[in-house]
């Protein structure tokens, strides 16, 4: 590992294509990388960054061109050849198996198709020692080497993958939206183990549509657009707007922050001394046309919070008033009838069904309103689903399958389901995980909209940033209750991120 | 609602609408996917083809009769185990209850009356069904383990009622429903192929059918969109139970006795025919003329096997051989849809 000097390339691609039937992912890319060096890789949803990792980490095969690993004169053809050749691969689900320890997850290649691992010799016992230490290094402390790996949180589980790093002679590494299922607190931990990879004489490529975490890492960044290679910039003497601007191709304007509301709107959800799961006493209340951010980092309550006041985990304690009145949902539909709607963070699991269409994604709520004795009049259903499709301009029409469509516009979907329910208050976790730049201004939007038209909405989010540009009033939650209340235009990112990790409950 | 368009921001470049939207399709790419989502109607063309030319005697009125005879029970069986199947479950207890149903049909009020007899073994599959649709849906419990136990539970209570011999029924037209046609046709397919429409109609048409597609493909994501889960997998399990319970009345109609081993290895012919017809075990897919035509395919194996002299030792393991084949034939379909899908979802 980082024997290479500088001058030979750990990758090269020359004129790499390929080809899926009706798209062209990527169109004749070369790119060259370095040992030593971080090279980020850009673009929005569907501009081919996912496809030109897995053909890097040999999961899939170009199409033309060809992709050459510095020291191997062939191709890749499979995943264990890449291994094996020093690749390792990070995916942006995190690669672990959840009915298997954490300890053995760690040592997961001893299992692999990988060059001297047989399959009747015996798995090769590790210390727990060196499997400590590759967590240690990932920022895992104090995790029992036996926990199931499935019992983790997300971003837990994506910090496990990383484990790997620590165990497999790589010479490149390759995350792929590594941190989007992470929160900040996570970021800073990558961030160091980038470092000291690059360090090593890692070749790191580290593909995202974040700006803070590719300026923060990255030595060099590709940009790519609708497959093509747009550019390579370094990042030293390139300003973040410059690469924006490359990914989607015109100038985005940021957006700033509602004013806020002349004289407090009148209260429509109030909870008081609320508890659920995380959540162990909030209060707080949220007004109508008002657009109420919770800021705090993973494990601070606000998920529990959030579900708990739409019906979709019991209340333990405390009181939940509508409009002034006492309030106590026993489930999701209980609360929908009651116009409160919740969107799930965890869009593929409870956003939408993974084998409907959009058209009976956007209707599966308010199914109701289009049947007579339990019988859909299709028509009208089909009528309303063309009209929401061309409102939200999902891409590909109402026919095409929720789940082949990228981050927003799957996003689209579950709101147009969300919103078919006519709610009053409307409670977003994360709306825009996984969301690319210009994705994430139609959400926006769609909220701007909402609070406009007088309606409530809660906006549950780890990014700092993004509750700052669109929110009326931010609480912040720290370790299940409400720490500070911040105003927008008059805070700043640091603000909030000192509040929810040090932030003390008055 | 209405308004709330989001993309009219200045944002959002030019995307014009009308070309994302309506993907139009050729008349002959359309042909060509229609084509190859009726694999199982290709395979039994071509199992009728053979059929047909290896044996004089498939293709005269009274072999098609008896055919259809044959198929009608199981392909009601069949229709409810679809059901289930689609509801990401399974029901391996269908032979033991058509078995139960039809003794219990042919053995209480001395079976004397038919009327009273449909209605025993409809209520029969009904409590079946309520138990399994309970400790499935509201216990949670895994509906492989569940209806292993009332598969026991069922036959066994079989075996008790019957002492181990068939039990003829009191009523002189028991087997009237079974004998008769109209206009030729049987009234048992006759019976079966309206159920077929009917339970076609409820899983496309309502909102329960909708809801059972959706918790079928994904429980969290359907009670998240406020879909009552329990409710809807209960009723899934007490329909398809009176299915099963007609079905074993019709069985013994159809013999004539109730006979303790009756519906023996229907799980099997159920399971397979469902799977055959393109429905996904893990639920959330599946259309009901699949399961029909899967049903049919099965039905000629059968036949052909008898109609070809096979010995009735033999007769099992060619129809599990030739079952094998017709799995592997479907799925070989699914893998290349699967890649076509894995390689769109990769862009």
């Amino acid at each position: 590992m980082g024997s290479t000097p500088k001058g030979t390339p750990a990758l090269t691609l020359s004129s790499v294509s390929k080809a899926y039937p009706g798209v062209q992912a990527l169109d004749s890319v070369d790119l060259v990388a370095y040992p030593g060096e971080v090279l980020a890789i850009c673009g929005a949803n569907g501009a081919g960054k996912s496809t030109l990792a897995k053909l890097i980490a040999g999961q899939e095969r170009p199409s033309g061109g060809e992709v050459r690993i510095g020291g191997v004169e062939h191709d890749i053809r499979t995943p264990s050849e890449a291994a094996d050749s020093g690749v390792l691969f990070m995916h942006q689900d995190p690669l672990v198996i959840e009915d298997f320890t954490v300890a053995e997850n760690v040592w997961l290649s001893g299992i692999s198709a990988q060059k001297g691992n047989r399959a009747l010799k015996m798995t090769a016992t590790q210390t727990a020692d060196r499997t400590l230490q590759a967590l240690a290094a990932v920022g895992m402390r104090g995790l029992p080497l036996s926990t199931r790996a499935g019992d983790l949180a997300p971003g837990s589980r994506q910090m496990l993958a990383l484990s790997r790093t620590q165990v497999q002679d790589h010479n490149i590494l390759i995350l792929d939206e590594t941190t989007a299922s992470t929160t900040e607190e996570h970021f800073k931990v990558v961030e160091e183990l980038v470092r000291r990879e690059r360090d090593a004489g890692v070749c790191v490529i580290f593909v995202s549509h974040r700006m803070d975490e590719v300026f923060a890492m990255a030595d060099r960044i590709a940009v790519l657009r609708g497959g093509k290679l747009v550019d390579v910039v370094s990042t030293a003497d390139t300003e973040r707007d410059d690469v924006v601007t490359l990914m989607i191709g015109e100038a985005l304007e940021s957006m700033e922050a509602p004013l806020p509301h002349e004289q407090a709107p009148e209260p429509v959800l109030t909870a008081t001394g609320l508890a659920a799961g995380g959540a162990r006493d909030v209060t707080m209340t949220a007004g109508a046309g008002e657009v109420v951010g919770i800021y705090g980092l993973v494990g601070s309550g606000r998920s529990s919070f959030a579900r708990a006041i739409t019906g979709n985990m019991p209340v333990d304690d405390g009181t939940l008033t509508l409009r002034g009145k006492p309030v106590r949902f026993r489930s999701n539909r209980d609360a929908m009838a009651r116009g409160i709607v919740y969107l799930s963070e965890d869009r593929k699991r409870e956003g939408f069904v993974k084998d409907f269409s959009n058209g009976f994604n956007m209707t599966l709520s308010t199914l109701e309103d289009y049947s007579t004795a339990g019988v859909i009049n299709v028509r009208k259903e089909r009528k309303r689903v063309l009209e929401l499709t061309a409102e939200y301009q999902v891409k590909g029409g109402p026919n095409v399958l929720t789940r082949t469509l990228s981050g927003g516009n799957q996003q689209k979907v579950c709101i147009a389901r969300g919103l078919e329910a006519s709610p009053s208050v409307i409670v977003l976790d994360e709306p825009t995980k996984g969301i690319d730049v210009r994705a994430r201004l139609n959400i926006y939007n769609i909220i701007r909209a909402l609070a406009e038209q007088g309606k409530t909405v809660i906006v549950v989010s780890s990014e700092a940033e993004e509750l700052l540009s669109i929110c009326h009033r931010i609480v912040v939650m720290r370790d299940g209750a409400i720490v500070s209340e911040r105003p927008p235009r008059q805070s700043t990112t640091d603000d909030l991120i000192r509040d929810a990790l040090e932030g003390v409950a008055a | 609602m209405s308004g709330i368009a989001p993309s009219t921001g200045p944002h959002t470049s030019g995307t014009d609408v009308n070309t994302i939207i309506v993907p139009k399709e050729s008349t002959g790419s359309k042909l060509a996917r229609l084509a190859k989502e009726q694999y199982p109607l290709a395979i039994l063309i071509v199992l009728l083809i053979v059929a047909g030319l290896s044996s004089d005697a498939f293709f005269s009125a009274r072999n098609i009769t008896n055919l259809l005879v044959q198929v009608s029970v199981i392909g009601i069986v069949t229709l409810a185990q679809f059901m289930i199947i689609v509801s990401s479950g399974i029901d391996i207890s269908v032979g033991s209850i058509v078995a139960l149903a039809g003794v219990m049909g042919a053995v209480m009020f001395s079976g004397n009356s038919v009327f009273l007899a449909i209605v025993v073994s409809i209520v029969i599959g009904i409590i079946s069904g309520s138990l399994t649709g309970y400790l499935v849906s509201y216990r949670k419990l895994e509906p492989f383990i569940v209806t292993l136990g009332v598969m026991a539970l069922g036959r066994g209570l079989v075996y008790a009622a019957t002492e181990g011999s068939p039990v003829a029924p009191g009523a002189a037209d028991f087997r009237a429903i079974a004998t008769a046609t109209i206009a030729g046709i049987p009234l048992l397919a006759i019976i079966w192929i309206v159920l077929a429409i009917a339970v076609a109609f409820v899983m496309n048409r309502t909102v329960f059918g909708r809801r059972v597609f959706a918790i079928g493909s994904s429980k969290d994501a359907a009670r998240a969109a406020g879909i009552p889960v329990e409710r809807t997998l209960m009723l899934v399990y007490v329909v398809a139970g009176a299915m099963i319970g007609f079905a074993g009345f019709l069985l013994a109609s159809r013999v004539g006795v109730a006979t303790p081993t009756a519906g023996n290895l229907y799980e099997l012919d159920a399971i397979a025919a469902v799977v055959i017809g393109g429905t996904s075990l893990v639920g959330g897919r599946g259309r009901v003329l699949g399961a029909v035509i899967g049903t049919v395919i099965l039905g000629v194996i059968s036949n052909l096997l008898v109609l070809l002299n096979v010995s009735t030792y033999l007769q099992d393991a060619f129809r599990g051989g030739l079952i094998l084949v017709a799995i592997v034939l479907t799925s070989l379909q699914f893998a290349s849809r699967r890649k076509r899908r894995k390689a769109a979802e990769a862009v």
